[in-house]
């Protein structure tokens, strides 16, 4: 069963480049070992970060098909900063691993207990869609 | 350069999607597969993926005695990720017209959905784990 584990911050949340580097090279660590782990255990399908939300562009197509892009969002917006696809045996095995994720060291090492949005994701699109 | 290309969507939303006809799915679904074929071709394809819907969804926060803490109660207005792509492009401008393709593909009686892309780049330096 394959689940996907997406880590949502604010814009104003997007603050670990302020971080003192000494905290911001102990999440790092954790987040390699984390992964290391997972690949070990042939659990890791993908992890993948993005850039920070100033980045972001939403695009939707004007007349002719021709792209329009903005990049205003509205405060209150979620964005992902980024996820990892597991293949576990359980849902509560992906639980677990999202605990994991949502304890990693934040600025003084203590744990951020970030929230980390668990679903399973599509092994492929349902019949009736194909 | 590697971009992430995001579709969201709300409760409210999903649950419109679901009322499509089953002609008007199949329409979309072919123009889809039709795009994905062209980005292969093009060698700009990497990768996507689609998410089972938000009824699915859990939020996971750190451990309390080891266990995971999970919550399945999300706002009303909470913007879930419904699928992505990941694309290869030269350049951003590239990101924003393929995005633009996604959101003309077919909706109800064949209208273009102009559904809302996030298009981020992803990381280039992501955590290696092997």
């Amino acid at each position: 069963m394959k689940y996907i584990l997406m880590m949502n911050t604010m814009k104003a949340g997007h603050g670990v480049p302020g971080w003192p580097q000494k905290d911001l090279q102990a999440h790092i660590a954790f987040m390699i070992s984390l992964n290391k782990e997972l690949h070990e255990s042939g659990e890791l399908v993908s992890a993948e970060g993005l850039s920070f939300p100033d980045q972001a562009k939403l695009v939707r197509a004007g007349k002719d098909g021709v792209p329009v892009t903005d990049g205003l969002f509205p405060e209150s917006k979620e964005f992902l900063a980024g996820y990892w696809i597991v293949d576990v045996d359980s849902p509560e095995r992906a639980y677990a691993i999202a605990a994991r994720a949502s304890a990693a060291p934040g600025p003084g090492g203590a744990p951020l207990n970030m929230p980390i949005e668990v679903r399973p994701v599509m092994s492929a699109p349902p019949p009736e869609m194909l | 350069m590697k971009y992430i290309l995001l579709m969201t969507g709300t409760k409210a939303g999903v649950d419109t999607y679901r009322a499509w006809t089953k002609e008007d799915i199949g329409k979309h679904m072919a123009r889809l597969k039709s795009l994905i074929k062209d980005l292969r071709e093009s060698g700009e394809f990497v990768g996507d993926q689609g998410l089972t819907g938000p009824e699915e969804a859990k939020v996971v926060r750190g451990e309390t005695k080891g266990m995971p803490i999970t919550d399945g109660i999300f706002p009303e207005s909470k913007e879930f990720l419904l699928g992505y792509w990941i694309v290869d492009v030269a350049i951003p401008e590239r990101a924003y017209a393929i995005a633009a393709l996604l959101s003309t593909l077919p909706g109800p009686g064949g209208m273009p959905t102009n559904m809302p892309i996030e298009v981020r780049e992803l990381a280039s330096h992501p955590l290696k784990w092997s």
